[in-house]
């Protein structure tokens, strides 16, 4: 289906703008926590390129992520470590944006604490509030595997608060 | 939420529970719903820019070739292939039917040429026959053959010339 150039991926131009406010800032931020160095250029280029497709987009939001995490990514892509998969959450002063503010330094130990795996999905569908089908969208793994990182990640932090033992069951 | 995503407008209720027991387990305390975001003026400026130069790259982007036009350009290829296959075909086909005339000619040819080594043979041996049996007559028939008449007369007993006559035979008519 194919979009007019009067409409946006998120309806009218008063939802756009609205959208834009809410998710400019976390996408910011989002680029950051992957070490971009111009994290506002890429989750404004990531913007541009949902409202340049002609084709609308299923999930806007998802796609937003998606085209910022590649982004960063491939702005990483000459430096050493190409795996950091929000490795910069638990690094003091390069997270940074409004939630890290939400974020105390015993969430951010123990985000720290989990595999790189678990915790790229755990946090997208925690912290930015994203459901299982946008995450899968964006990291371009199918939803069972989104859930199952996502409980793996969950049965990490019971182990985390229960370190002496004791069996916990995967759900 | 001002905007709509299907994402999240039907995202099942265990999501959202085990959304909440994340939260608990980091500590984070339950999901506050978030006040819509007031876009300020420099925002919506930003993101009216933004919408503007999606549009300036998409009147300006080079379009892809469609799968339409990918085939109508692959057409004129396509019947060239075609016709270059059924050219070929046509040419297997005649080169085939005339080997096998060739084939049958050379059949035909040896058929003969061995008919021929046959009588040739025949004849031959019949000459070889033929003559064999000349000398056999010319052996037994003696001066049969020679055009005057022989006619033998007795030896008298003391004469020291011919002992034959020599006559010359009548001329046949």
């Amino acid at each position: 289906m194919e979009q007019s150039s009067q409409e946006t991926p998120f309806g009218s131009q008063e939802a756009f703008h609205g959208a834009f406010a809410e998710l400019y800032p976390r996408l910011v931020s989002y680029a950051r926590r992957y070490g971009a160095t111009f994290p506002e250029d890429i989750a404004q280029e990531a913007f541009v390129i949902l409202m340049q497709r002609e084709v609308r987009v299923e999930h806007p939001t998802a796609f937003l992520y998606g085209t910022v995490r590649t982004l960063s990514l491939t702005e990483r892509r000459p430096m050493k470590n190409q795996n950091l998969s929000l490795e910069a959450v638990s690094e003091p002063g390069l997270a940074g944006g409004a939630d890290d503010q939400v974020l105390n330094q015993e969430v951010r130990e123990r985000m720290r604490l989990l595999s790189p795996t678990f915790r790229e999905a755990l946090w997208l569908f925690v912290v930015e509030g994203l459901s299982i089908r946008e995450i899968a969208d964006i990291l371009g793994i199918p939803e069972a595997t989104v859930k199952t990182r996502i409980h793996r990640a969950k049965a990490q932090l019971k182990d985390q608060l229960n370190p002496t033992g004791g069996v916990h069951v995967l759900v | 939420m001002s905007w709509s995503d299907p994402a999240r407008r039907f995202e099942p209720a265990e999501d959202v529970q085990l959304r909440a027991e994340l939260r608990d387990l980091l500590g984070l305390g339950p999901v506050a719903a978030r006040a819509p975001e007031v876009p300020t003026a420099e925002l919506t400026a930003l993101a009216e820019d933004l919408r503007r130069e999606a549009l300036r790259r998409r009147r300006t982007e080079r379009r892809r070739p469609t799968w339409g036009l990918l085939a109508a350009a692959a057409l004129p290829l396509l019947a060239v292939l075609t016709g270059l296959g059924a050219w070929g075909f046509q040419q297997k086909h005649r080169a085939d039917g005339l080997a096998l005339q060739a084939q049958r000619q050379e059949q035909e040819l040896t058929r003969m040429a061995a008919t021929h080594a046959a009588e040739v043979a025949k004849e031959r041996q019949a000459k070889e026959e033929v003559q064999q049996q000349l000398q056999l007559a010319s052996k037994q028939g003696g001066r049969k053959a020679e055009p005057y008449l022989v006619i033998p007369v007795e030896k008298p007993m003391k004469f020291q010339g011919d002992d034959y006559q020599r006559v010359k035979a009548k001329p046949q008519q």
